[in-house]
């Protein structure tokens, strides 16, 4: 797989639990790339997602939603 | 016509052509020569106890067919009695009193030797001293030039001592060997620089004899490490300057020195910071008649530009040099292939293929002829492919304009750090 359809598929996966209603609850980065924990709560239920980022691409997509998010 | 003069720290001269301290402006006859060219100014040739130079003091690095891409010389400062230099300066000033004449000066770090040396060339009306704390080899090595210039302590203190010594505007050269600049050009100014210039030249050897295993030059079998200057250090002095430059303790004017060729390379010196340009190299390849050549090109730059006098471009790029952390992680070009002017040759293919990303394709058009197409989207814009390619146009970077905010490192980092603690909410 090129590095671009790694992106994308990293950029699918990220959009795909955000637009179901995940929030990030935490950020680490490591020497394997980046962990992006997610966290979903609808009522009483609570569930959570790990997602491990690794290409460049997708670390810059994550982050700079968390920018955008940030500035608005 | 732009008006050329320039106005450093208070010294003028009817444009930004200096020559600096070294060969060119060893004797009165020379200077006076390149006044009579056009040069605007010159660094006479460091002034201090007169010297003893060996024979075989230089040496140049030929790269693919250009005779003196760095230029490697193991000469010391003047070998002259002061005397004769004063008089010969005093001579040029008075038939050139327009133009800029400063006083290199270098000796030991005591404050008697500076007040002494200043004190005896005040009278024959220099325009001002350059403190020579650059020379890398031969006066290092008796604790003066780079050896004093790399102490930030003796630059401040040598600085003030030649301060108190003088009525003319005191600049202070800055040797390259070094790795912070800006920490000695710092010195120099809360020592009282009236203004700073760089550079002085590289420590270097500028190669061996493959077969006499001799090094170049050799002093009868012997070598020892010289000084690098010309077009290959222009790089390395450009960003020196400009490091000084955008540093806000560093508040005096900058004279640019190092690999300075022509008009375009003095251009690219006075955007990034300098007030003028010293030439050395250039000038004893191609003698002084180069300056009719930078002359004419600055003005008709300027010209061309509408601009009407050349310190108006001082400093004008600065602002765009920063930090790393400072640049946009979401600004994005590719590379395009022009097809119509690629002459098929495939560097730029083997380049990517083997050095770079792998997203030069090699396809077969219908008729089997075959063409090179950039996968955009794996490409990540390192320009190499547009560096190795000998077809002018053959090649366009393209910027793009990408959906996604700027964002620098710095500002990821700083909203990344407290992520951890706190979630983040949002709708796309
Ligand atoms: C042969 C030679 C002798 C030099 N002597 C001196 C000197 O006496 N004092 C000084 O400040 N710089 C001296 N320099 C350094 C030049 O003034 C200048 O800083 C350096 O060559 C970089 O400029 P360029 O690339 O235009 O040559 C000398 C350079 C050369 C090549
Ligand atoms: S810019 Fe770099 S990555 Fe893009 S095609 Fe050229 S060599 Fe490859
Ligand atoms: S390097 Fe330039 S000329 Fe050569 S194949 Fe690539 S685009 Fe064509």
């Amino acid at each position: 797989m090129s590095e671009y359809q790694e992106y994308r598929l990293e950029r699918e996966q990220i959009d795909f639990l955000l637009e179901r209603g995940y929030r990030i609850t935490r950020v680490s980065e490591s020497l394997s790339g980046a962990f992006l924990d997610f966290e979903l709560i609808e009522g009483t239920k609570q569930e959570w997602k790990q997602l491990n980022i690794k290409t460049p691409e997708g670390r810059k997509y994550f982050s700079t939603l968390l920018f955008k998010k940030k500035l608005n | 016509m732009a008006d050329l003069s320039i106005d450093l720290a208070g010294i003028k001269s009817p444009n930004p052509f200096w020559l600096a301290s070294a060969p060119p402006t060893n004797s009165g006859y020379q200077v006076q020569r390149a006044f009579e060219a056009g040069w605007g100014g010159a660094v006479w040739k460091t002034l201090g106890d007169p010297i003893l130079n060996v024979s075989s003091r230089f040496a140049a690095v030929s790269f693919n067919g250009q005779r003196v891409a760095g230029f490697n010389n193991i000469e010391l400062i003047t070998d002259r009695p002061l005397e004769v230099n004063l008089k010969e300066i005093y001579e040029t000033k008075k038939r050139f009193p327009d133009h800029a004449i400063i006083a290199s000066v270098m000796v030991e770090p005591q404050q008697e030797k500076w007040h002494e040396i200043i004190k005896r060339i005040e009278d024959v009306g220099v325009d001002g001293y350059e403190l020579n704390f650059g020379c890398p080899h031969g006066m290092a090595e008796r604790g003066m030039g780079a050896a004093s210039g790399q102490v930030p302590e003796l630059v401040e203190k040598q600085t003030y001592w030649a301060k108190e010594a003088a009525s003319k505007p005191v600049i202070v050269k800055l040797t390259p060997n070094i790795t912070d600049i800006t920490v000695t050009a710092e010195a120099a100014v809360r020592g009282g620089a009236d203004a700073i210039s760089m550079i002085n030249t590289i420590n270097s050897l500028a190669g061996v004899d493959i077969h006499s295993w001799n090094t170049i030059p050799h002093v009868g079998g012997k070598g020892a490490h010289g000084g690098y200057c010309g077009p290959a250090v222009k790089p390395i002095a450009l960003n020196m300057v400009a490091e000084c430059a955008r540093n806000k303790m560093i508040n005096v004017p900058i004279s640019g020195i190092g690999g300075i060729s022509n008009w375009q390379d003095t251009v690219e010196f006075l955007l990034m910071g300098s007030t003028g340009v010293q030439i050395c190299t250039a000038a004893m390849h191609h003698g002084f008649r180069i300056v009719e050549d930078l002359i004419d090109g600055l003005s008709n730059y300027l010209d061309e530009k509408g601009i009407s006098s050349v310190m108006d471009i001082v400093g004008k790029s600065v602002p765009r040099y920063s930090d790393w952390g400072n640049l946009d992680l979401n600004y994005k070009v590719v590379a395009r292939i022009n097809n119509d002017v690629c002459i098929n040759c495939n560097k730029c293919h083997i380049a990517c293929e083997d050095t770079s990303h792998q997203c030069i394709d090699m396809l077969k058009d219908t008729s089997g002829s075959s063409f090179l197409r950039v996968r955009e989207e794996d490409c990540v814009g390192c320009n190499l492919c547009s560096i190795v390619c000998p077809a002018d146009g053959a090649i366009d970077m393209i910027e793009l304009t990408n959906e996604l905010p700027p964002m620098t490192w710095n500002e990821r980092q700083s909203f990344l750090g407290g992520i951890s603690s706190e979630s983040v909410d949002f709708v796309k």
